[in-house]
């Protein structure tokens, strides 16, 4: 079999899925290369399945509007997969003054990028939500907000390309990226394989960096360790997605039953891996505390599974999405800060369109690689 | 490298087969029939399987079905149940309830 | 966060067994086990145990258990019950649930002996209830006083399944039959002769074909196995039965070490996933040891001596006792260890088909497949002599690791020698005198006392009984054959139960003289 292809993905997540399936839908012939022995082994399924506009920095907001929009309604079919879509909303809840504070002024930033979102008082959230503690205040709500499972999502992403003739290869790690005649062309691995491609795309999450460095360019990102957890299932209670003003926990029901919420402890940044992203002894403990003060029906809903993941933070907390000026036929598209699941269908798309026509529905100008300046 | 890492390795068709409807997942009622066509769309890993199925996610967290699903998943890939890579475990090893969880010692680490 | 020399993890055979001698060293021990009862799989453990004196050898497994909970409790360790670990973290830190909360201990060293789990076959209706584990139906009658069922069918000839079946019918349920894909016995021979007696057949290279039932197990088929184990169209047998057991062997529960990090390899021979460890059972994770069937599938016998190494590594990597003195005491518990690990059924052996003892002695076929020995086949084991008067008949014809018997007469008239997996031999000089001591001594209950005349052309045979409620002298029943067929009619002359007997009764019957050598088991009428 070939190692060359049109295009040359590193990184079997959701993003370089995504953009292996539209490249291969437009006639591309792709190659993924993904590190782990998984596909989606990263964030892609370890996040908290929001599909999400609301809370969204500006830049990275046409994204999330777009692939609501355009993409998330019909991707089930598209990917012969049940994505387990759901829009049926956000709510982002607040029990007190502060909090309240906190959301309008999310609520007025989103408002002036054009999103539908708008404050509700304590009423409104119980006829939205009647299941939440009766001491929610009020919330932020935005009515086109939802959820999907990451899972499926991810790995129908990955059939349906593999299907279309994507060649996946896990377990090969990319460790470099060469030029040849001043185009970068080369991709080779730590087990020795060299692949070449007309374009490369560098979606490898975390470890993007240390690739893109590979190459003379340098991504400001940091590898901050998350939570989640999932419960058993119970009977079908809501569909919007829910967080709180002070991020104590966020989460969703699923189709399944289960509940999966994320939560923070308050040390992320500076926990400790061995390796592989493992669970501290502290989170889910807290991270269940902050979910029965606002759902004390489910105090006795059983844990099933906690787990924890690496999201790639970048300098500014939004993903850069980018041709690399100087070295031309790279793309990075990474730094996705804990918030990419959503949008990843939009990302995937556009940068398909972005190699095989040379623009994109969504202009990605403010999320390009060289952004990051020193202070004034 | 694997060879179960390149996954356009050609496993032959989905043969449907008279048992494909027994549950094998009791958990999350998965059947044997739901494995095979999984890996037959791509799903090499026994991870991948739980995460595309949800084989072994339930309350008992794999612990009747790991096995069972390994021994099925390496037959439709033509490999030894040992070449596959072992199945994840997590905490916790019993199913809690949320409020035990939350109550935890609160003196500082 | 509290904080202990070691943490133990389980009560079983092994847990206990690491923290006695972690204590012994002096260190401060806590052992968490989930169960309200300690001991694990020890207090399901009614039999007797084999091997020599060293591995206690002769006594049941649930006194083994009460003697070390007692020796624990002496030391010091603090047995932690109903304590369920749910996680283990990095720096040696687990998070315990007891009661209604989490609390969190650190370990300057950790014990991981969570022992294993049962392994599940799928067939058509393998989910109705009525089918469970042997394990769980032994839990049921030898924790819980419950009858699993009244007609079971045993899925699994390994030490598990005979056993389970054996225990099975002492609880007064019947059992069906015992199936097994394999074309041989997988346990020994003296626990199948055991069932067998009783008139349990076998049904080798048979496998189940469905549980039958709408709500409840009512039935089931089973059909022969060619050797790619495809059925047989044709084979086909239906047995009535509200129970299904299956014993197709255990897996190791080792999640807390893959969780934690553990370096882990897939190994076929050790019953699937285990971590990794060096000859003291310390794992990739520096401080982190394991010991028992989290380590590899073998007895509860290897578990106890594998606890104890364990237990006096972790006393060394903390300063409480010096390396040479490590090293000295871990010689001794691996001369046990290897002791354990030799005959037949050694690890090395696994999957090869003998065809004779070390004594150069056909294996019987009869054994492997039916679960007995024929009657002509007896005559050639060193065990068996005819002699004037009563005399021990020993139907021993494989090299296990086991040797109560030879200490067990007072009269030395057995002989195993040096090497302990030989079969046991008579010593035609030494008067046996009837006693009876290598009778209740035998945990393969394969010892039998023959006087071929005892006038009027009868015989005596003294059995191992123990089923309730025990006949009485006078009695008359069928003595059964070692196929559990009827032979002959039996009379009772006499019923022994001294405590140094531990409740293997002898039964003494009556029988025509030329059934000395047949009449094996006695079925009241």
């Amino acid at each position: 079999m070939s190692d060359c292809a049109d295009v040359i993905i590193a990184g079997g997540g959701i993003i370089g899925c995504a953009c292996a399936y539209y490249l291969a839908k437009r006639g591309c012939s792709v190659i993924v290369l993904e590190s782990s022995d998984h596909i989606g082994n990263g964030g892609s399924s370890r996040n908290g399945g929001g599909v999400r506009q609301s809370g969204r920095d500006p830049r990275e907001l046409p994204l999330a509007m777009y692939g609501i929009k355009n993409l998330w309604p019909s991707l089930s079919d598209e990917l012969e997969v049940d994505c387990e879509y759901h829009q049926d909303g956000n709510l982002r809840l607040g029990k007190t003054e502060e909090h309240i504070n906190i959301l309008r002024g999310l609520t007025t930033r989103a408002k002036a990028c054009g999103l539908e979102v708008e404050m509700i008082d304590a009423e409104a959230v119980q006829s939205i939500n009647p299941y939440l503690s009766k001491e929610v205040a009020g919330a932020s709500w935005c009515p086109t907000d939802g959820h999907a499972n990451p899972l499926t999502t991810t790995l129908g992403y990955y059939k349906t390309a593999r299907k279309l003739g994507v060649r996946f290869i896990t377990g090969e790690p990319v460790t470099e990226l060469r030029k040849i005649r001043g185009k970068v062309r080369r991709v080779v691995t730590s087990n020795g394989n060299i692949y070449e491609g007309e374009t490369i795309i560098v979606a490898a999450g975390l470890f993007s960096r240390p690739i893109l460095n590979s190459i003379g360019i340098d991504i400001p990102m940091q590898k901050v360790m998350l939570e989640a957890l999932v419960t058993e299932a119970r009977a079908h209670m809501f569909d919007q997605m829910l967080g709180t003003a002070e991020a104590d926990f966020y989460g969703h029901q699923t189709k399944h039953g289960s509940f999966v919420f994320g939560g923070t402890l308050g040390l992320e940044g500076f926990t400790r891996d061995n390796g592989t992203p493992v669970t501290n002894s502290l989170a889910a403990s807290s991270t269940c505390r902050g979910i029965i003060k606002y759902f004390p029906m489910l105090a006795d809903a059983k844990i099933v599974r906690t787990w924890a993941g690496w999201m790639d933070l970048c300098a500014d907390k939004v993903p850069v999405i980018s041709p690399v000026d100087e070295a031309p036929g790279l793309i990075a598209a990474c730094g996705f800060s804990g918030h990419g699941f959503g949008i990843a269908p939009a990302v995937g798309y556009n940068l398909a369109q972005l190699v095989t026509e040379g623009r994109t529905d969504v202009n990605l100008h403010d999320l390009r690689y060289n952004r990051f300046c020193a202070k004034a | 490298m694997y060879t179960i890492n390149d996954r356009s390795r050609d496993i032959g068709e989905f043969i449907p087969a008279e048992d494909d409807d027994m549950l094998i997942c009791r958990c999350e009622e998965i059947t044997k029939g739901e494995i095979r066509r999984a890996v037959h769309d791509g799903m090499f890993t026994l991870t991948e399987i739980r995460r595309y199925l949800r084989t072994g996610m339930g309350l008992c967290q794999g612990q009747t079905c790991s096995r069972l699903v390994k021994g099925i998943v390496a037959k439709e890939l033509g490999i030894s149940p040992a070449e596959l890579e072992p199945a994840t475990a997590r905490v916790p090893m019993r199913p809690i309830e949320m409020n035990i969880l939350a109550a935890e010692e609160t003196e500082a680490i | 966060m509290k904080r202990y020399d070691l943490i133990v993890v389980g009560a079983g055979p092994s847990g206990l067994s690491a923290a006695i001698e972690a204590a012994k060293c002096g260190m401060e021990v806590i052992v968490f086990d989930e169960n309200k009862k300690p001991g694990g799989q020890l207090f399901k453990q009614i039999h007797k145990f084999f091997g020599s004196k060293e591995h206690k050898a002769k006594i049941r497994g649930f006194r083994i258990g009460q003697d070390l909970l007692r020796e624990a409790d002496s030391l010091g360790v603090h047995v932690q019950l109903d304590a369920t670990v749910m996680g283990m973290y990095m720096d040696k830190e687990i998070t315990v649930r007891i009661g209604d909360g989490i609390q969190h201990y650190k370990g300057d060293s950790i014990i991981i002996a969570t022992g294993a789990s049962e392994n599940m076959v799928t067939f058509p209706g393998w989910t109705l209830p009525g089918v469970i584990g042997a394990g769980a139906a032994q839990t049921m009658m030898n924790l819980h006083g419950i009858k699993p069922g009244n007609r079971v069918l045993m899925l699994g000839t390994g030490n598990v399944g005979l056993v389970v079946s054996y225990q099975l019918l002492q609880a007064g349920c019947q059992v069906a039959a015992l199936v097994d894909a394999a074309p041989r016995i997988g346990g020994y021979g003296v626990h199948a002769s055991k069932v067998s007696r009783c008139g349990v057949p076998f049904y080798l290279s048979h496998t189940i074909v469905k549980a039958e039932g709408n709500d409840c197990v009512t039935g089931v088929t089973i059909a022969q196995v060619d050797e790619q184990f495809k059925f047989i169209p044709g084979t086909e047998k239906h047995f009535d039965v509200d129970t299904i057991c299956i014993a197709v062997g255990l897996s190791p529960m080792s999640q807390l070490l893959k969780m934690a990090g553990c370096k882990m390899e897939d190994n076929p021979r050790k019953g699937g996933q285990v971590p990794l460890c060096d000859k003291y059972g310390e794992t990739s994770l520096k401080g982190v040891f394991v010991a028992g069937d989290v380590s590899g599938i073998e007895e509860a016998s290897s578990a106890m001596i594998e606890g104890r190494i364990s237990g006096i590594a972790a006393a060394c990597s903390l300063g409480y006792i010096t390396g040479s003195r490590l090293e000295e005491k871990y010689q001794e518990h691996h001369k046990a260890l290897n002791g354990l690990r030799q005959g037949m059924f050694a690890p090395e052996n696994r999957g090869k088909i003998l065809k004779k003892t070390e004594e150069g002695i056909d294996i019987s076929e009869s054994l492997l497949q039916k679960g007995y020995l024929t009657a002509d086949e007896i005559e050639k084991y060193p065990g068996v002599t005819h002699q004037k008067g009563i005399h021990p008949v020993m139907e021993c014809s494989q090299n296990i690791p086991c040797n109560p018997c030879q200490d067990a007469c007072p009269k030395k008239c057995i002989k195993i020698g040096e090497n302990i997996t030989s079969l046991p031999a008579i010593d035609e000089k030494a008067q046996c005198v009837g006693c009876g001591m290598c009778v209740a001594a035998c945990s393969g209950q394969a010892i039998f006392l023959v006087d071929e005349d005892i006038g009027d052309g009868f015989a005596s045979v003294t059995l191992p009984y123990e089923f309730l409620p025990l006949p009485q002298k006078g009695d008359m029943g069928t003595a059964l054959d070692r196929s559990g067929r009827p032979c002959c009619q039996a009379e009772v002359l006499n019923i022994k139960s001294l405590p140094a007997f531990d409740h293997t009764n002898l039964l003494t019957i009556k029988v025509p003289a030329e059934m000395a050598m047949n009449a094996r088991f006695f079925k009241q009428i």
